[in-house]
């Protein structure tokens, strides 16, 4: 809950958080290495000073770690996880959704657990998914069409067995397919600029919500012009919600850019945690105001309700939970609260 | 001018497709070395990650634009620490294609993606100039000036953005006669004048994605390498792609 200085609450969902591990012990070969160091970098170049984590912490953080981060003091109400396997560069999955299971046993009106899928793993894949169904109820997937496999670096959504999984996911009733689509890595000239797969997967499965995750930078009109034409498709600002600190501008003039392109109820709030922590992320949303000039050319504003559509209203709808209900749940029933 | 700057004033014209700043203003040039007619170009970049095709693009370009130089007859590319360091050094030094380098991996061929970028960096400079223009209270002649009358427009202060954007329409098939005029659309077709806010917030967002993408970029390669800059650097560098950028990167 974050409670503004005229006393109002408002309810909170991060909807993408990580635990992973990425250890040195859990390292399969240097890639696994060169991930981490990646994403650490990521997290020296745009956090505030006083949030930077000792690289030990940073590789492999703790569930207390977490649930202190996000929960305790980010003002978080509920998280959605969002697994990331990588399994060519780590022993255990990098995001492990078995581990992530344990804190939504723990914490069930906190947490939520998303699967992954990968196509090129062909019918066997299939029966995990059901696997996933079943044992872990799981509502979301996370994709990382980037991920590697054997000589492959990575496959499009508008593949025939990426379209046998997203029927699959329909059939099984996990409707939000939330998808990496962010600053360029591998792999090459076939899928490395362009979010163009999203159009035909959202265009193909009318009835399943895709979020894009890091909304397609740094290719964010092409985004914009997909999202405007497919309405199950949504905005996820992890990756771009940390830029708030170190390039205000920067941050106002995409924010401004979605809102005039997609409409207030199809951006999602996202911290990406462990790489950033969700408390600085709100506060500075919370307290952000657009620039007079971008309000004028775009006919834009980030209005108090706006946020709110953004912190949690929008998530909440996608993932069927009635806020109202979880307010009394987590906010006026002890046995719910955490302590660290 | 000496050897050595004239190898970097090459550089300057080999441009990250992606964001549409040279190569030495984004610092992915950490030395270069030059043995009688052999320059050997060591480049880094933000992360081990990087798009291959787009460090391949640099990589050729660097190779092609320092070749340029009548003394020179051999360059060497050492791409450090990324994860197709191997195959863009070897390939690139050879002479040889993306598509050969890359057989297993990629399909199509890298003009398309040029071209893409081109088409970018063509909207996004174009509204730079649209935009100085307009704050310096140009209004109904705009969409009508000329290319001549750019050439000596006040509200233009810094004539490398004019060159930039002049080089980008060349190469995009557009002549650049004195009284050729200066904006149209990168399909060639006249702006409306009715629709140029709609014309300008378009490109806006490219530009937008571009400087982003650049700030990021960056960001990343100072941590990556602790190549610090002062914020005052900082503030040169994204409000123009300045000569003085262009000098400091030519003296370092």
């Amino acid at each position: 809950m974050f409670k503004t200085s005229n006393g109002e609450e408002i309810f909170v969902i991060d909807g993408h958080i990580a635990m992973w591990d990425g250890s040195p012990e859990n390292q399969l070969n240097r890639h696994g290495e060169e991930f981490i160091s990646c994403f650490y970098d990521y997290h020296k170049n745009l956090s505030p000073k006083e949030y930077l984590w000792d690289y030990e912490k940073f590789r492999k953080y703790t569930p207390e770690d977490l649930v202190k981060d996000v929960i305790v003091d980010g003002y978080v109400d509920m998280a959605i996880f969002q697994p990331v396997f990588l399994t060519e560069f780590y022993k255990k999955p990098f995001g492990d959704i078995e581990v992530n299971a344990q804190l939504v046993k723990k914490h069930p009106e906190r947490f939520i657990s998303n699967g992954s899928f990968d196509p090129r793993d062909g019918e066997r894949g299939l029966v995990y998914l059901e696997y996933l169904k079943e044992t872990h109820n799981i509502q979301g997937i996370k994709l990382y069409t980037a991920d590697w496999r054997g000589a492959s670096k990575g496959y499009k959504l508008t593949d025939d067995w990426s379209q046998r999984y997203l029927e699959k996911c329909l059939e099984l009733g996990i409707k939000n397919i939330h998808v990496h689509k962010g600053p360029t890595i591998t792999p090459l000239n076939r899928d490395a600029f362009d979010v163009a797969d999203i159009d035909q997967a959202a265009s193909l499965n009318p009835d399943l919500n895709f979020i894009v995750e890091h909304c397609g930078l740094p290719r964010l009109e092409d985004f914009c012009w997909i999202a405007t034409q497919e309405k199950n498709v949504y905005a996820g600002l992890s990756v771009v919600m940390p830029f708030i600190h170190s390039r205000p501008r920067y941050f106002a003039e995409i924010m401004s850019e979605l809102l005039y392109w997609l409409d207030e109820d199809r951006i999602i709030f996202g911290s990406d945690y462990g790489i950033w922590e969700p408390k600085w992320l709100i506060e500075k949303f919370m307290a952000f105001e657009f620039p007079d000039d971008i309000k004028q050319e775009t006919g834009t504003d980030l209005t108090l309700s706006i946020k709110k559509k953004i912190l949690g209203e929008n998530i909440a709808r996608l993932y069927g939970i009635d806020i109202e209900k979880q307010k009394s749940l987590l906010w006026n029933n002890k046995k719910a609260s955490i302590k660290v | 001018m000496n050897n050595q700057e004239a190898v970097f004033e090459k550089l300057n014209l080999v441009y990250d497709p992606e964001l549409d700043k040279s190569v030495l203003e984004m610092k992915f040039i950490e030395e270069v070395d030059i043995h009688q007619d052999t320059v050997t170009v060591v480049m880094r970049l933000p992360t081990f990650w990087c798009s291959p095709n787009f460090a391949f693009i640099m990589a050729e370009d660097i190779r092609n634009r320092v070749m340029e130089l009548p003394w020179v007859s051999k360059v060497l590319l050492n791409l450090k620490d990324h994860c197709s360091s191997e195959e863009i050094n070897k390939g690139v030094s050879e002479g040889k294609s993306f598509e050969e380098v890359f057989s297993n991996l990629a399909n199509g061929d890298l003009n398309e993606v040029r071209k893409t970028f081109q088409i970018k960096s063509f909207k996004s400079r174009q509204e730079h100039l649209l935009r100085e223009l307009i704050n310096f209270g140009v209004d109904k002649e705009l969409l009508n000036l000329t290319i001549k009358d750019l050439n000596s427009h006040l509200a233009i202060r810094d004539k490398t953005v004019l060159l930039r954007y002049l080089t980008l329409r060349s190469e995009l098939g557009f002549s650049n006669h004195p009284n050729d005029l200066a904006f149209l659309k990168h399909t060639g077709e006249r702006i409306d004048p009715l629709k140029l806010s709609e014309h300008l917030l378009e490109a806006r967002r490219t530009r937008l994605s571009m400087d982003f993408n650049a700030n990021h970029c960056l960001g990343l390669l100072e941590t990556r390498y602790q190549t610090q800059i002062s914020e005052e650097e900082k503030e040169n560098k994204y409000e123009s792609c300045s000569t003085t950028c262009v000098q400091h990167a030519i003296a370092f």
